[in-house]
């Protein structure tokens, strides 16, 4: 799986003129009393230097929260707060942005900070002391200890990139934080900061020259090179890989996923993206896993897919942009079940999904899912940041406006488009599974003997489903004894 | 966007139609200028403060489930399938005052989604076995929470803080009463039939509307509603006497936390009290307070330090909550944060600081309202307090007002050791 992006072949195609040229700017003004601003790099934890993986993530975060040259972090605190406002910072693979919103009352005082936080970094010690423990108590204590559904599916990531330059958190591992020096993030900084990744959005009630101001200031980063086009394609994954986490918990938190060769502007992408429409759209109950296993049979609090990367999911109910990739994985996401339940649980959602690979989507829930598509977009760009972030991420994946681009593509999508796209990207084999469960030895038992998991209500259930039961409590998950890794919680993130 | 003319110096910005039908429903309509979208929110004024009964804490929120569970017009699967077809985005959530359902979609789905919300609220029917499978969805849904030292946090200081009023449980419940829902079908219709009433109810709709056509879109739909009967009697908490504590053993590997309680009053948008403790909350205690400086930024014994004043029906808690990074410094941080509560009750306020804070809040609140469906959020949280949008100018203009002594004296008042309660956390073993 190679991918190559448009944009890097446009920047290369930018001349070098007058300062600031080679910066790319998304406008998108507008008569609000608000400012949006979302200053992208094209860089981001893919590449973290080997050995010091999360320097990207704390180089971030000792711009949006620490000083600058100037002043300190309080100081800075104390000068945004009568503004309400602050700058936020997201670090994914490919794209680090830097993020706020302002009251056009304050508009000069607040970009007079931003652009000194930006361009003139303080790389204080006692910054970096704060922020690596920050780091660090996340990655333990908030991810590890008090997560288990996050845990989940960044464990998914971690072992299908294993090896990659996607192949460890974004924030890091405990060893290499610990490693990191200031030296380090100037370096980084001086290096992957630069003219050439650089886009900066706005949006809102700001002046009309204040984008041209904005590209005069930046142009004293360096220019740089652009960002890299191609990344290798994750090793093949054999058979079906098991990772139980094992921690003290009530319940067992799945996550199941693999890596598939599409992203946006693909043509394989409106057809999975109305696949996860059908089948599992984020925290919706519409969907065919929330029906068949949340509605009908009350096995947990939801169960959802993804075509694309989506953090933080338990806290939001829309993905935030800017977490733009070349490279994708197809995940399913089982909230807590009960252990009890667990077998059984697993294999319905791959019952599921074998039955979508093979029957396809039916034709009147195609038609209903394209047309909640071409209605939900609207709700996705809602406030003029996310417009802002979707229209940052078009311009990287070379696609048109985000709406547009859904909407136009659905009124020619066929049915027999979308199942083709299902059966070649999709399968029940050759995948991971993780489960983050109090008791992993005994799990992993039941999972490799292929045992039958029946299913026990608390209500009469109709003829149909008891009978479907019988099948799904008997469906063969293909799991060997030898595929199945268990790993303490404790060393999870650590290196 | 552009706010109606003459409201430009008010904290909500937006004109609004208010207005009741017979049946004692409450409509707030809003206009925007925010294309093509439309957000309601549907307010029931009841919440996991209503459950007075014993065994039935969770019961409101369980309740919130039930209501996606469909009506003979609309089972389950067609009601699905009406939001899907209308691109919506519909979900629902409890607290301790108020159940909030919200539906966001295209501005031409919306007697649809009027119609079909109408029918629910008046005709919700579903089954034993329905019900039942509902419940584990609940449990489920306790599950994924408990994963968090937060839940047990919130469930001790509660149960510590207060003896008789229902704010002793959360919103979740009682985990006990939690596995014991399956059997409470009797009691689920008892609960419909007391609160979901239009006396209870208040609808805002938010966005790309004409208030008057939605007016007569809730009178064709909603106008036909019966007036219930029920009136909730809330125990009412006795006066603390005495400084509370708790500690909590946690199973697994955690930093530990020191959670500091104060009893405060109840929402108020006529006295100064609560809105003053909202204040101090930014005064002492957010990103630019002397403690944070001292613990985060300087001596960065603490990793999280976080305040909370929220608004309630009821009077309720002034907290304070802080993840300490060592086990050794748990009782120090703990007195740095009675310090600046003492600090308050020992002198007035900077006023200038007081001046910061105060712009602070109007600009934040400025901000929330980037799009309908914020507005609308934000309206269904005041609305669940008073009932109208104007009790947000009302508490604005309260802030204006607030002096340096006023702090002062409300410190002193809330700010006493026999309205204080402890909680703190750690690991099992944890030195």
């Amino acid at each position: 799986m190679r991918t190559s992006l448009v944009l890097a072949m446009a920047a290369a195609m930018l001349g070098c003129g007058r300062p600031g040229d080679r910066i790319r700017t998304v406008e998108l003004p507008g008569a609000s009393p608000l400012v949006s601003f979302r200053i992208v790099f094209l860089t981001g934890a893919a590449s973290d230097p080997e050995g010091k993986q999360g320097l990207a993530n704390l180089t971030a975060a000792m711009l949006a929260q620490g000083g600058t040259s100037r002043r300190s972090y309080q100081e800075i605190l104390d000068e945004m707060f009568p503004m309400a406002t602050e700058v936020r910072y997201q670090v994914d693979k490919e794209m680090t942005t830097f993020s706020a919103v302002t009251h056009v009352d304050n508009l000069e005082r607040f970009y007079a900070l931003l652009r000194e936080m930006l361009l003139e970094p303080g790389w204080r010690e006692e910054d970096l002391k704060r922020l690596r423990e920050q780091t660090i108590n996340f990655l333990r204590v908030s991810l590890r200890g008090n997560n288990e559904e996050e845990l989940a599916k960044e464990v998914l990531y971690h072992e299908i990139y294993r090896g990659h330059p996607y192949g460890h958190h974004n924030a890091g591992a405990v060893a290499a934080l610990e490693r990191i020096t200031r030296a380090d993030l100037e370096r980084f900084y001086k290096e992957q900061y630069t003219q050439s990744r650089l886009i900066l959005g706005l949006a809102g009630g700001y002046p009309k020259d204040f984008p041209a101001r904005l590209k005069r200031d930046f142009a004293r980063l360096a220019p740089g090179a652009p960002a890299p086009v191609e990344r290798p394609a994750p090793a093949d994954i054999e058979g079906v890989q098991v990772r139980l986490i094992e921690k003290q918990t009530r319940s067992v938190a799945f996550s199941i996923g693999f890596p598939i060769s599409v992203k946006r502007g693909d043509p394989d992408y409106l057809p999975l993206l109305l696949m996860q429409a059908y089948f599992g759209p984020h925290r919706t109950s519409g969907g065919r896993l929330f029906r068949r296993m949340r509605t009908e049979r009350g096995l947990n609090y939801g169960d959802y897919v993804y075509i694309e990367y989506f953090p933080r999911g338990m806290f939001q109910l829309e993905p935030d942009p800017n977490l733009a990739r070349p490279q994708q994985i197809f995940q399913i996401w089982i909230r807590p079940v009960e252990p009890a339940t667990a077998h059984f649980a697993l294999r319905l959602a791959l019952w599921e999904l074998d039955k979508l690979i093979r029957e396809g989507i039916p034709p009147d829930e195609f038609e209903q899912a394209r047309r909640y598509l071409a209605k939900y977009v609207n709700l996705l760009l809602k406030t003029k940041d996310a417009e802002l972030g979707y229209a940052i991420d078009s311009l990287y994946y070379g696609t048109p406006q985000y709406a547009e681009y859904v909407r136009e593509g659905l009124k020619t999508l066929t049915l027999d488009q979308v199942n083709a796209a299902i059966r070649r990207h999709l399968r029940t084999r050759d995948l991971y599974i993780v489960a983050v469960t109090a008791e992993a030895a005994a799990l992993a038992d039941r999972l490799a003997s292929e045992a039958p998991s029946p299913m026990r209500y608390n209500a009469p259930k109709p003829p149909e489903l008891v009978a479907e039961d019988k099948q799904v409590e008997r469906f063969r998950l293909g799991i060997e004894r030898a595929q199945i890794r268990i790993i303490p919680v404790e060393e999870v993130f650590e290196r | 966007m552009a706010p109606a003319a003459g409201a430009a110096d008010k904290a909500f910005p937006y004109a609004y139609d208010q207005y009741d039908l017979a049946n004692g429903l409450r409509l707030i309509s809003v206009p925007t200028d925010f294309p093509n979208v439309v957000s309601v929110y549907i307010v029931v004024h009841a919440g996991s403060r209503n459950e007075v009964e014993p065994g039935k804490s969770g019961f409101a929120h369980f309740f919130e489930h039930m209501m996606f569970r469909g009506t003979r017009r609309y089972p389950k699967e067609r009601y699905e399938a009406v939001l899907r077809e209308a691109g919506a985005a519909s979900n629902a959530y409890t607290t301790d005052d108020r159940t909030v359902y919200h539906t966001t979609f295209s501005k031409e789905d919306l007697e649809t989604i009027l119609e079909m919300e109408a029918d629910r609220f008046q005709n919700l029917d579903y089954s034993v076995e329905d019900f039942r499978t509902e419940a584990l969805a609940v449990l489920g849904e306790y599950n994924k929470n408990a994963a968090s030292p937060l839940l047990k946090l919130h469930e001790v200081l509660r149960a510590t803080a207060f003896d008789r009023h229902t704010y002793k449980h959360t919103t979740m419940g009682f985990l006990e009463d939690i596995k014991d829902m399956p059997n409470q079908y009797a009691y689920s219709r008892q609960f419909f039939d007391r609160y979901y009433r239009p006396e209870y109810t208040t609808i805002v709709v938010v966005g790309d509307v004409d208030p008057k056509a939605v007016r007569a879109l809730v009178e064709k739909h909603w106008g036909g509603w019966k007036r219930g009967t029920y009136q909730a009697r809330i125990p009412a908490e006795a006066p603390q006497r005495a400084p509370r504590s708790a500690h909590i053993d946690w199973h697994s590997p955690t930093l530990p936390w020191v959670w500091v309680a104060f009893k405060g009053p109840a929402y108020s948008d006529t006295e100064k009290d609560q809105v003053t403790l909202d204040l101090i909350s930014f005064l002492g205690f957010s990103e630019t307070s002397p403690l944070y400086k001292k613990l985060v930024l300087e001596e960065q014994s603490v990793d999280s330090l976080s305040v909370a004043n929220p608004d309630r029906v009821d009077p309720y808690l002034f907290t304070v909550m802080a993840r300490v990074k060592k086990q050794q410094d748990v009782d120090r941080i703990r007195d740095e944060i009675l310090a600046t509560f003492r600090s308050f009750c020992d002198q007035p306020v900077d006023a200038a600081r007081l001046k910061a804070v105060k712009s602070h809040l109007r600009y934040r609140f400025a901000l929330e309202l980037d799009n309908s469906a914020a507005i609308a959020a934000t309206l269904a949280a005041y609305v669940g307090l008073r009932r109208t949008p104007e009790t947000i100018n009302r508490v604005y203009e309260l802030y204006r007002q607030i002096t340096p002594e006023d702090v002062q004296a409300v410190a002193r008042k809330y700010f006493v050791d026999s309205g204080r309660t402890i909680v703190t956390l750690s690991a099992r073993g944890a030195k």
